[in-house]
């Protein structure tokens, strides 16, 4: 059976009126990249200072490592690489000294340590830029640093709390990679984002929060059996009489149709071979159309019908 | 781990141009500045180049001819002194090769140009050494045998009746203390890099606080290590300072050099243990509590009368506690009893308030410090 890294047990934080989290509640498992997703302000970086005992909580219980974690617990902080939102590096040390500075936090023996920044540096790809000092570097250069410096000590359990905001696509890419292989070598991953297509990429396993709470979790293909819609087709049309629309909202699994912008939505939920039977309608009734496509549910449909929000809109 | 975090510290505090412009650039700077703008006061006031004067002698008076003699003969003469004709010294006179004319025709009389302070210094000259001589010609006629005694008393005198009794043995004149008071403003300076103490080392303050806080380093080693990189960055720093004033600008400590150092140096601890204090008492941002410690330094700096000397007078009438615990005052103060005061009583109590005064801010900095959670990030 495998291990339980992190277990979080009704974990509520108060700002005043405000309830940060209420009654959270997790468990990740050893090897797991786990995805905490949500808007901003649902609580996920919250939840993280919370689990590095950064921040007191008003109730609730965190274990990692199966053992109470506390300010003091050095040995289990030891087993920790945390990459935080906001970059955190020595402006006047060299992309070298950074790593070298944090590893050293960690890693007593000085060749060891040695070896272990020559890694870290390689797997994020900043060997050009060992000498620079930070403001030289570019804001994605910047995001690879600051996970360097988190993961050089090669770590059990990797926190990384938004680590791609403000990136550039090239650096996204290769810090996603970076992190599946950090998996791969035997590291468990805690992954916070507000990107679904970051976290339904890369995380095994997810949990969504809104205002401080779980309102779901799962796999991806879990969390997206939890909602009613499996398919969406979108038709550009131009002409649909209203006969041919009620007679396409009576088709076997459809459940919604909309007309938006010379486009025919319509969403099915289960069921195979719906777009066949919808475009069947459309032939019979001798209606011209132009691109069909056809799209499965995202997590943003996911938090769209369980929160009644889109993701985006919240971020909004 | 204390020493791998010192090392860094010492790196970034290095390469931290704020610290190089505040702590190095600024008191050599404004030293410069200082003696450019002093050396020349004191040129004009306190050195005198000596007074030409043409001597004309119609009669033999052989006293007379030796003491201007041995005048010009002295180290720093008084007097420059030519022996010449009446013609060729009216022609001295006309051409402003000299102050005045001395002529010596059974009586001693003086012929000027025009007033002043060189002219009056020259007639005072005169009627000294005419009142001295009459003495001893006066002590020769009546008791010949005290006449040797009386001649070796008057030459032994000062010109002024007044005597100077110095009190100590540096500088005491007013300009130096100028430059004592850019120590201690140097000295205090050193909040800033206290103030980054506990920047680095609270989790609520920065992200770097709050990455280190999640490293398995102990709290309490992280901000000692800080605070000896800092004391040391200081310390290198008031040394840096004190010496160039000392050896490059030549600026005259007296020989209480090898003290001014130790005080510098202690001042440059208490305002880096004051930086500590100020930035661990209030959750703010490190824009905003630079802003804070910067104008609070300013104002002590002001009321401990760095930048306006009456101030302290002020303070020490109306708040004398204040001043007392002040770091600004105690700085300069101690910087003031070294330059005033003979013995080392004084200078010895101010390095000791110094010194409990830096236990007590790095002691509360170290309470204030000791949170390990927080109620907000």
């Amino acid at each position: 059976m495998e291990n339980t890294v992190v277990k979080i047990k009704d974990l509520v934080k108060r700002y005043g009126d405000l309830i940060a989290l209420d009654h959270f509640s997790l468990e990740i498992k050893e090897g797991e990249i786990f995805g905490l997703l949500g808007p901003n302000g649902s609580g996920k970086t919250t939840t993280i200072n919370c689990l590095l005992s950064l921040l007191a909580f008003d109730k609730g219980d965190i274990e990692l490592f199966g053992k109470k974690m506390t300010p003091v617990s050095y040995d289990i902080k030891k087993d920790i690489g945390v990459i935080m939102q906001n970059v955190a590096v020595f402006e006047e040390l060299t992309v070298y000294e950074n790593i070298d500075y944090f590893c050293g936090l960690y890693i007593k023996d000085k060749e060891k340590r040695r070896e272990y920044v020559e890694e870290a540096i390689k797997f994020v790809g900043l060997e050009d830029f060992r000498r620079f000092y930070p403001r030289k570097l570019s804001g994605g250069l910047l995001r690879r640093l600051n996970i360097a410096c988190g993961i050089a000590h090669k770590p059990k359990l990797i926190i990384l709390d938004e680590p791609t905001v403000a990136v550039d696509p090239q650096s996204r890419n290769r810090i996603l990679e970076g992190i599946l292989d950090l998996n791969k070598n035997g590291a468990t991953v805690i992954y916070t984002s507000h990107y679904m297509e970051e976290v339904e990429h890369i995380c095994t396993r997810i949990a969504i929060m809104d205002k401080g709470r779980k309102v779901a979790e799962g796999t991806k293909d879990e969390l997206k059996r939890m909602i009613k819609n499996t398919e969406t087709i979108t038709i550009d049309i131009l002409e649909l009489p209203d006969s041919v629309l009620k007679e396409i909202s009576g088709l076997p699994h459809v459940y919604d149709t909309k007309r938006e912008d010379e486009k025919l939505i319509v969403c099915c939920s289960g069921g195979k071979h719906n777009l066949i039977r919808v475009l069947d309608v459309l032939q019979k009734n001798e209606l011209g159309f132009g691109r069909v496509y056809t799209e499965l549910p995202t997590l943003n449909d996911v938090f769209l019908e369980i929160t009644g929000t889109a993701l985006r809109d919240k971020e909004d | 781990m204390f020493l791998h975090i010192l090392k860094y510290e010492l790196k970034n505090s290095l390469r931290v141009k704020e610290i190089t412009v505040w702590l190095i650039i600024f008191p050599i700077a404004l030293g410069i500045c200082f003696k450019i703008a002093f050396g020349s006061i004191y040129e004009k006031t306190e050195k005198f180049s000596a007074i030409p004067v043409a001597v004309v002698e119609n009669t033999e008076n052989a006293a007379f001819r030796q003491v201007m003699e041995n005048i010009g003969k002295s180290d720093e003469p008084f007097l420059k002194v030519s022996f010449t004709d009446m013609d060729g010294a009216e022609k001295m006179l006309d051409n402003g090769d000299v102050e005045g004319i001395i002529v010596s025709d059974g009586k001693l009389s003086l012929t000027v140009k025009e007033k002043g302070l060189r002219e009056t210094m020259l007639k005072s000259f005169l009627e000294q050494y005419t009142v001295r001589e009459k003495i001893a010609m006066d002590a020769i006629n009546t008791a010949p045998e005290k006449a040797q005694e009386v001649i070796e008393a008057l030459t032994g005198e000062t010109v002024s009746s007044c005597r100077e009794i110095p009190l100590t043995q540096g500088n005491p004149d007013m300009y130096i203390q100028y430059f004592y008071n850019l120590i201690a403003m140097v000295a205090l300076f050193g909040c800033n890099i206290g103030m980054h103490i506990t920047i680095q080392n609270q989790a609520d303050l920065s992200a770097l606080g709050a990455r280190n806080n999640c490293s398995p380093a102990r709290k309490s080693v992280s901000i000692l290590a800080c605070f000896t990189g800092s004391c040391i960055m200081q310390t290198f720093c008031m040394i840096l300072c004190v010496s160039f004033l000392a050896f490059v600008l030549k600026v005259d400590f007296g020989d209480r050099l090898y003290l001014v150092y130790p005080a510098a140096i202690m001042g440059g601890i208490l305002g880096v243990s004051f930086g500590f204090f100020v930035g661990s008492i209030a959750r703010v941002g490190e824009k905003t509590k630079t802003a804070i410690l910067t104008a609070f330094a300013l104002l002590l700096c002001f009321c401990s009368g760095l930048m306006m000397g009456d101030m302290k007078a002020v303070i020490v009438e109306k708040m004398p506690w204040f001043n007392n615990i002040n770091p600004a005052a105690v700085i300069s103060d101690c910087f003031y009893c070294l330059n005033i005061y003979e013995d080392y009583d004084r200078f010895v109590t101010k390095l000791i308030t110094m010194a409990v005064t830096t236990f007590i801010f790095v002691f509360l900095g170290f309470v204030f410090s000791r949170r390990k959670k927080y109620a907000s990030i």
